[in-house]
């Protein structure tokens, strides 16, 4: 594919590129991000969702991108809400997988003596849920209330406190829920699973503040060199995968009744406004409300951890929690208007100006805290990119070197790695994705966030 | 030719490539490719019964809802499946049972958690030796 160069940041796929395409995709890359980028289909993926029907500006390619299954990974599209779409393979499977960073008192100084005791609590008290359940046993009742109201739920159930809320994209409830849009199977998937990890990439993270580079910002979050945080990456479980996996097949045959054509049928989608899509947008509330109360619930479980090890004072205040799969109702200037648009971020992350951005790195390596800037505004409808993003399959990932060598490498560095399965650890090994730093140079050079602070891991729990 | 499967590179998420003298067989190796994605089926007997019945408007549709099924099945009950059975598929509907044990995290190797079976790239063919169908699911 030939692309056509902006600037050093910049690319572009103009809309000649192929039949179908009502808008040019635009891919925030270096030229070495975009080597590695052109090893799959990603751009193919990235140029379709250029076809979504109603969509309005440019289809967009974060840094991070790679390939998904119709959406790349790492694509934002923005779409009229009166005459546009909302597809649910542009929101993903995994309904507001996102990420939340909980700031403390401690310093690198205080965990390290006591780092393998607080990793084997973490361990045991945020369960990872797999093929069973969580510590939490909720009714149905209350899993309503959890899909209508978000964490507020979990507050009430004393597990954190309004200030959570304060930090929390949307304060943690998307208005429009409806838990009557959820099936009896999502609910049934995942009512066991509230306040549980999950595996693959999901994980939590013990880091310290390696490096400032905005003191001014880093102060206003208590954030100081040598400073613990902890970075939770998970989402709304089974009950997400189950919403997303009925509407792409209710969609699918709305599709007919619409006469709507998409290049993949994993981009299934329906006219906002039509019932179908109006009650998936219920149920993505409701996914993402859940997947904000199992982030909640799962803070607790931490804080209680960390309360366990380093005594009853530890403080760990919510830095901030940030969806980055998710479609949502924004205003946007597009051309000289104003616009109500449905920007759907599918691994990318939310990134108004001043807000907290995170782009967690591979397992091992560096995460960056960030601050949104006026250039997502004016070129990604408020996005910015997510991770470092895969570069090799999980089965290559797991050539080379085993789980226990990899453990063993981690902990030479002083990175303790407790996780459920090895497979889990050679598929996220940090040669697995794209360099952390690159991304982050293209998303701060292009101006769509700054950057704030490095943040290194000291301790690592998957599921 | 007897059911077989291979899993495919793809660079988030898996493909099962599942062959088979019938469709219905190749379908019994995709679903025994899902299950590797799980855990190691080896660990496993087929001591639980689940009846299994996936609708859709197309082969791909009902495919994909059968897969589904399977991972419903894990998510809910623990229940690793190593024995399927296909009853009947018609225009509309597979209907089948699988047989297998609920997963114990300290008996069992648990592998990887599947998300969903989806449409990517899906594929189900005749070949000269039988059949074969392709599906990719998100992990």
């Amino acid at each position: 594919m030939h692309l056509e160069k902006i600037d050093d940041y910049r690319w572009l796929i103009p809309r000649t590129y192929k039949a179908g395409m009502r808008t040019d995709t635009l891919v925030f890359a270096n030229e070495k991000l975009l080597e590695a980028i052109r090893r799959d289909q990603s751009l193919e993926q990235a140029a379709n969702i250029a076809m979504l029907p109603g969509i309005v500006g440019r289809a967009l390619a974060m840094p991070d991108i790679h390939q998904g299954y119709g959406f790349p990974i790492g694509g934002v599209a923005a779409v009229d809400e009166q005459h546009g779409v909302v597809s649910p393979g542009g929101v993903g499977f995994d309904i507001n997988c996102g990420v939340r960073l909980l700031g403390s008192s401690l310093t690198r100084q205080d965990v390290k003596p006591k780092l393998r005791d607080l990793v084997h609590q973490l361990f045991r008290d945020v369960p990872s849920g797999t093929g069973g359940s969580g510590h939490l046993h909720i009714s149905d009742g209350d899993l309503n209330h959890v899909l209508e109201k978000g964490p507020r739920w979990a507050i009430e159930h004393d597990m954190g406190s309004e200030a959570d809320l304060d930090h929390t994209e949307e304060r943690g409830c998307i208005a429009g829920a409806d838990p009557s849009a959820v099936s009896a199977r999502a609910k049934q998937r995942g009512k066991p699973q509230l306040g549980t990890l999950g595996s693959g990439n999901h994980f939590l993270e013990v880091e310290y503040v390696d490096e400032i580079f905005d003191e001014q910002t880093a102060a206003q979050y208590r954030l100081a060199k040598d400073r613990i945080v902890l970075l939770i990456h998970t989402g709304s479980r089974g009950l997400g995968h189950q919403v997303c996996t009925d509407y792409v097949a209710q969609l699918d045959e709305a599709m007919r009744r619409y006469d709507l054509h998409v290049p993949d049928r994993q981009l299934a989608c329906a006219p906002i406004h039509s019932p179908e899509g109006q009650r998936y947008l219920k149920a993505m509330a409701a996914s993402a409300n859940f997947a904000w109360t199992n982030r909640q619930c799962i803070a607790h479980a931490a804080r209680g951890a960390f309360k366990r090890i380093f005594g009853e004072d530890t403080h760990m205040p919510v830095i901030y929690d940030v969806a980055h799969n998710i479609a949502k109702l924004e205003t946007h200037t597009v051309g000289d208007q104003k616009k109500r648009v449905l920007v759907h971020r599918k691994g990318a992350t939310r990134a108004f100006p001043g807000q907290p951005v995170f782009i967690p790195g591979s397992m091992g390596t560096a995460s960056y805290f960030l601050l949104g800037q006026e250039g997502s505004m004016r070129e990604t409808f408020g996005s910015a990119c997510h991770g470092a993003g895969r570069v090799l399959s999980r089965s290559a990932a797991k050539k080379g070197a085993t789980a226990k060598e990899i453990q063993k490498e981690l902990e030479s560095r002083g990175i303790m790695v407790q996780s459920l399965t090895r497979e889990g650890l050679a598929e996220e090994k940090p040669e697995a994705y794209k360099d952390i730093e690159a991304v982050v140079d293209v998303v701060h050079n292009a101006g769509l966030a700054a950057r704030v602070a490095r943040l290194r891991p000291l301790g690592v729990i998957k599921g | 030719m007897a059911p077989d499967f291979e899993l495919l590179e793809h660079t988030s998420d898996i493909g099962v490539l599942a062959r088979g003298a019938t469709r219905g067989e190749a379908l019994v190796a995709a679903s025994q490719g899902l299950v590797s994605i799980l855990a190691d089926p080896a660990g496993f007997s087929p001591v639980e019964e689940r009846y299994f019945k996936a609708a859709g408007r197309d082969e791909a549709a009902q495919v994909v809802n059968w897969l589904n099924e399977i991972l419903f099945f894990f998510d809910t009950e623990g229940m690793v499946f190593v024995e399927f059975a296909i009853d009947s598929w018609t225009e509309n509907d597979i209907s089948g049972h699988a047989r297998g044990e609920r997963l114990d995290i300290d008996r069992h190797e648990f592998r990887t958690a599947v998300k969903a079976a989806t449409y990517h790239q899906f594929e189900s063919h005749e070949t000269p030796d039988g059949w074969e169908i392709r599906v990719f699911v998100d992990v």
